[in-house]
């Protein structure tokens, strides 16, 4: 067994493109709760201390989204109140909940997929899209944080002639600052030309250059894929079949307990506990492997 | 080859299908998801053309220079909300460098910025939203009328005016309810502070950066040859 973060960024990908987009996709409550449940526990695992501070902006902006929501829209039969002659419904409420649960469980399955997917890992996989652009991150990526570094010596110097930024007029920290950043784009431009040279004399864009990775797509990656691919078509099926389908207006849709839907249910809950499964997993074998030493 | 048998499937196998699950499984307004995959789409074939015409390393170069620069623009200026450089510095570089260059910092910067702050499902569209706004910049570019300032304001504020509308279009998908002409109207009008922030912004980091920085990616082109836009 292995670990979230040791799976292959193939798995991992496909993983997060399945749940999210079903996720984007059901209106259906019992659905949607299935959802939120996993993703906030997924991204808690994850995440720990960085995800109880991040929760706290949640509630006031799902009251926000419950009040706006029948504002705006007045469908619904179970009117509670009249402002201006245009009817609060109860059905626009919760429908309004619904969705901000809905983009809440999106924003986990993201902060999620954000501490899983490294940047190693995404453009790993954006390498086998557009080798080029990929490039243009991978090198982007790098650039930033040397222009970082770069911006303090530029500073250090201008700051030994008289020009810090960071005291003096406003006029004159402006005119430092200016003077800094023209400085750093003219270093840049010329070190991306020497970059670039360099870059070609080890042959780049020669044919049968071959490329290092760390990733190796392994029977348990296989299995996990084929795992989430099956499930991820039973959804569809199943949505495709219309068991999902459920219609806050004019009012609610029942929600009947039948096989097709407990079938949907059970096979989505599987989908989403899987990262769960995988974690609490490990732990448990992290924790008897301590114990022993 | 083969990339260009991948492309091609892409271009004739996966869109259409993508198109057709939505059409099909998706009719009940499930816009959030369809509009992610059309921006997703839409910025492939910039991609492509980039990949197919197989670029020169300066080239490359270049053009991560100027993502990593407005990657580092947005951190710099973290701490005001929506007052950013970013779509200055893409424009800027779209104007000297080309429709293609532009669009792809745009792109880039967006991405490699998510990354570096957390992806979301806003990233595709702040990928087309930037790269779009640079591709224009581009073709402007390539007339005589961006070298005054009048011109700088105008598309100052057109550029703010267009972030702030496309991203919008996410807001209002994300509210769920399918796309609502009223709610869009809404959101736009509580937007309208940030809106102006945007052109505000765009419209001082135009007049300040356009010429400094479009002279140092002049006199680039002009010393090593690259980038040639004609």
């Amino acid at each position: 067994m292995k670990s979230l973060h040791d799976f292959h960024p193939l798995v991992i990908f496909s993983y997060f493109f399945a749940v999210i987009g079903l996720t984007m996709f059901y209106m259906h409550p019992i659905l949607l709760i299935i959802s939120f449940t996993g993703a906030t526990v997924t991204s808690f695992l994850l995440l720990k201390k960085s995800f109880l501070k991040s929760i706290k902006w949640l509630l006031p902006f799902m009251l926000v989204a419950a009040i706006l929501n029948p504002l705006l829209i007045h469908e619904g039969e179970t009117a509670i109140l009249y402002i201006n002659e245009q009817p609060i419904t109860v059905e626009a409420i919760v429908y309004g909940f619904a969705a901000s649960v809905m983009l809440i469980a999106i924003i986990f399955w993201f902060s999620a997929f954000n501490a899983v997917m490294t940047s190693d890992k995404f453009l790993y996989l954006f390498t086998k899209i557009s080798p080029a652009v990929a490039l243009l991150i991978s090198l982007t990526m790098r650039l930033v944080p040397l222009f970082g570094h770069q911006i303090k010596k530029i500073m250090y110097a201008q700051r030994a002639i008289g020009m810090d930024p960071s005291s003096g007029s406003v006029w004159h920290r402006i005119k430092a600052g200016t003077r800094i950043l023209s400085i750093l784009i003219s270093w840049a431009l010329e070190s991306a030309i020497e970059t670039a040279d360099s870059m070609k004399a080890r042959g780049y864009g020669l044919k049968g250059r071959s490329t290092f990775s760390l990733f190796r797509f392994d029977r348990l990656d296989g299995f996990a894929l084929s795992g989430i691919f099956i499930l991820f078509i039973i959804q569809l099926l199943c949505s495709y079949f219309g068991w999902n389908e459920f219609y806050y207006y004019p009012t609610f849709s029942p929600i009947v307990w039948n096989g097709p839907m407990i079938f949907m249910t059970i096979s989505y809950g599987i989908l989403v506990s899987l990262p769960i499964f995988i974690e609490v997993l490990e732990a448990f074998k992290w924790r008897s492997l301590k114990s022993i030493n | 080859m083969s990339k260009k048998v991948i492309s091609l499937i892409i271009f004739f196998v996966i869109i259409p299908i993508g198109i057709l699950i939505g059409a099909t499984l998706l009719e009940d307004g499930k816009y959030n998801l369809i509009s992610m995959f059309v921006m997703v789409f839409a910025c492939i074939p910039f991609f492509l053309s980039f990949e197919r015409r197989k670029p020169d390393a300066r080239e490359v170069l270049i053009i991560a220079v100027m993502s990593a620069i407005t990657v580092a623009g947005r951190a710099a200026f973290a701490f005001i909300p929506a007052f950013k450089p970013m779509t200055a510095l893409v424009a800027i570089t779209g104007f000297k460098l080309g429709p293609e260059a532009g669009f792809l910092t745009g792109a880039v910067s967006a991405v490699t910025s998510n990354i570096l702050f957390g992806q979301g499902p806003w990233t595709p569209f702040q990928m087309f939203t930037l790269g779009i706004l640079g591709y224009i910049a581009g073709l402007l570019g390539k007339t005589k009328w961006m070298e005054s300032k009048i011109s700088l304001l105008f598309y100052g504020i057109f550029s703010g005016i267009m972030y702030s509308m496309l991203m919008d279009i996410w807001t209002v998908l994300s509210l769920g309810n399918g796309f609502s002409w009223i709610v869009y109207g809404s959101k736009i009008i509580t937007a309208i502070p940030f809106t102006i922030t945007y052109m505000i912004s765009n419209v001082i980091f135009l007049w300040l950066l356009t010429k400094p920085i479009g002279d140092k990616l002049e006199r680039l082109k002009i010393k090593y040859g690259v980038m040639q836009t004609t």
